[in-house]
């Protein structure tokens, strides 16, 4: 049974790629660089034949991502997708574009908070459009836990030992210094941030593997590798249950990070018209329920997804409560800094 | 019509000059240069400093994951060895009929033609913990329930790159030993040589040159593998190259990557200086 789930994963790769060969016959095209789920053929498929316009997806598996490949540059990408707390080096440096929101006709009601982000305005300008939010919540397979975790202590239980997975992404340190009882995560100190790397090499014995990708977590889990984690709330729960993989999130008492998702365009692409006509998509019902459906997250435009969504799913994703938000760590733009914890996070995982 | 000698000469030897200032020289002068730059936040800025140097040796992750890239390197090399040398040996030695050395030989060098990848992941199948060797185990009663001990760990990239990279030990080895003229044997067991004696002072010496290249193939190829610690290494299995392209990738900081790719580049070109030297030592012009 397993066997076959991965030979129908490697034939649909496959099959994938030899749509991406495909020369697109369309009028234009987009080369987005975004998360897994955001480029799914549900709502890609009918937006391709809407506008013409041929979406060709790459994935990154960390925030960090979106930069590296930008200042590769060569004008692969035409619109990337980072989180709020990444935005602000990619404007800094010059990779996006300013948005005219004047284009985007529902541009006014995506939730007023998120379009006045600090993250995505800079000299009066917007640079980016909201687009999904919600935690990095924590995740475990039900059969393994009589009792269910509600710790992080959970992550670093030595009975646990060979059975954890933790993101690689330097998030792992905020993990860390939360359940060291440092909860303002985006400013730690040197010596807060040296616990922080102390907490995570004790833990190290008993991670299994650290996981890059959300297939690659997935793939964990249903291979029997590993009983709890940190994901991606709503998306590997989901399609870990849809597998019949019986997982379950929870949120610690130390709390867990928030996030918001935000479309922006790549500097001087040759493809605005189709990277507009995909914002206005994004933001409008197909995009907005087709990236619920999917991937479990919440939308950021409240007037679409009441339109789309049951009146259930749309209270499920804390659509009515954006304060929610608040009450999640929201990534911050870590600035200068950010050198510094990717460093503590390397040298964890060199040892 | 003929053009003049050096016009000739010209046009034969421009396009591998053109190719090798193009791909390898110019992109070595731009990674040395991009060695000396800084980061600056968001980005990194040229400049002339001898920081990333300084950090490779000052901060200890450097020099742990390259001690621990040679280490498993040189286990690959070394069982790449142990088991390609005997096998070479039999098909050479041992299998008399042509078609059959052919097959056998082709057995081990096929898989090349298989992506890497492919080759890699299939052992992620077999080693997982309800992966193929312990549904055998458990079914066989050998092991009470299943062991995580085969993946995700140094031992499973060690056994992957073993597998991956072993054609490039048994192709070299088995040219050397089939050149061995087998009148040499035979004078040597005419000389009242056993056959241990015959091997140890006539075929492996004459075969050092196999062995010497096979070790720096697989040696370099491993040293700056970065799939395997992806795909089937565990927590403690980075290495050098990972660590590389997280500098060129998340840590956005390629003035220290290209620092460590050049330390990188030299430890492989001492490699392969010091096994030039090990081969010339073989056929007796040591210098």
């Amino acid at each position: 049974m397993k066997m076959k789930t991965r030979l129908t994963g490697a034939l649909s790769a496959v099959a994938v790629l030899a749509v991406g060969v495909t020369p697109a016959l369309a009028e234009g095209e987009l080369n987005i660089l975004t998360w897994e789920g955001y480029a799914d053929t549900s709502f890609i498929a009918p937006f391709e034949a809407a506008s013409g316009c041929k979406v060709s997806a790459t994935y990154v598996g960390s925030n960090d991502d979106f930069a590296p490949k930008l200042a590769a540059g060569g004008g692969v990408f035409d619109l990337v997708s980072p989180a709020i707390d990444s935005t602000a080096p990619l404007i800094a440096a010059g990779f996006v574009q300013p948005i005219d929101t004047a284009r985007l006709s529902r541009w006014s009601e995506v939730y007023e908070k998120f379009r006045s982000a600090d993250g995505i305005n800079s000299d009066g300008q917007v640079f980016g459009v909201p687009f999904s939010w919600g935690a990095i919540s924590f995740m475990y397979l039900v059969d393994k836990f009589p009792t269910p975790p509600t710790s992080l202590a959970a992550l670093w239980d030595p009975a646990l030992a060979g059975h954890i997975s933790l993101w690689d992404d330097k998030s792992a340190i905020y993990v860390a210094a939360r359940l060291n009882g440092d909860m303002d995560i985006y400013n730690l100190t040197d010596d807060q941030l040296a616990a922080a790397q102390a907490r995570l090499l004790e833990q190290k014995p008993l991670i299994r593997k650290y996981w890059s990708t959300a297939g690659e977590l997935v793939d964990l889990y249903n291979s029997g590798e590993i009983w709890i984690s940190n994901t991606w709330a709503g998306y590997q729960s989901g399609l870990l249950q849809a597998e019949g993989v019986d997982v379950k999130e929870f949120v610690p008492t130390e709390n867990a990070e928030g996030w918001v998702d935000n479309w922006m365009i790549v500097a001087n692409t040759p493809n605005e018209e189709c990277a507009y006509k995909f914002l206005e998509m994004a933001i409008s019902e197909e995009g907005q329920c087709g990236m619920s459906a999917i991937t479990g997250y919440s939308a950021s435009n409240p007037v679409a997804a009441k339109a789309c969504m049951t009146p259930e799913q749309y209270v499920a994703l804390h659509q009515d409560d954006p304060a929610y938000l608040d009450s999640l760590l929201l990534w911050e733009n870590l600035g200068p800094r950010l050198n510094t914890y990717a460093n503590a996070w390397n040298s964890v995982k060199s040892q | 019509m003929t053009l003049p000698l050096r016009l000739r000469k010209v046009l034969v030897l421009s396009p591998p000059l053109i190719w090798v200032v193009l791909f390898m020289f110019v992109p070595y002068t731009i990674l040395f240069v991009f060695s000396f730059w800084e980061q600056v936040y968001p980005t990194f800025a040229p400049a002339f400093q001898l920081g990333n140097y300084q950090t490779l040796i000052s901060d200890p992750q450097y020099l742990r994951t390259l001690l621990r890239t040679i280490k498993i390197a040189g286990l690959v090399s070394l069982f790449s060895l142990l088991l390609a040398y005997p096998y070479a040996y039999f098909l050479v030695h041992k299998v008399r009929h042509p078609a059959l050395r052919q097959t056998l030989y082709m057995a081990v060098v096929a898989p090349l033609w298989v992506s890497y990848l492919l080759r890699a992941y299939t052992w992620k199948t077999i080693l997982g913990t309800e992966g193929i060797l312990n549904s055998f185990l458990v079914s066989t009663g050998i092991l009470s329930e299943p062991s995580s001990i085969f993946l995700y760990n140094q031992t499973s990239m060690i056994v992957t790159l073993t597998y991956v990279f072993i054609p490039f030990m048994v192709m070299p080895i088995y040219a050397a030993l089939e050149k061995i003229p087998r009148n040499l044997l035979e004078a040597s067991a005419d000389l009242g040589m056993g056959r241990t004696a015959t091997f140890v002072k006539v075929t492996l010496p004459l075969s050092m040159s196999g062995v010497v290249a096979g070790f720096t193939m697989t040696f370099c190829l491993a040293f700056g593998d970065f799939i395997a610690a992806y795909l089937v290494g565990g927590p403690d299995g980075m290495m050098i190259s990972n660590v590389i392209a997280t500098q060129f990738g998340a840590s956005l900081n390629w003035p220290l990557g290209s620092a460590l790719a050049l330390v990188m580049l030299l430890i492989v070109l001492a490699i392969i200086s010091v096994s030039d030297r090990f081969e010339r030592l073989g056929k007796g012009t040591f210098a």
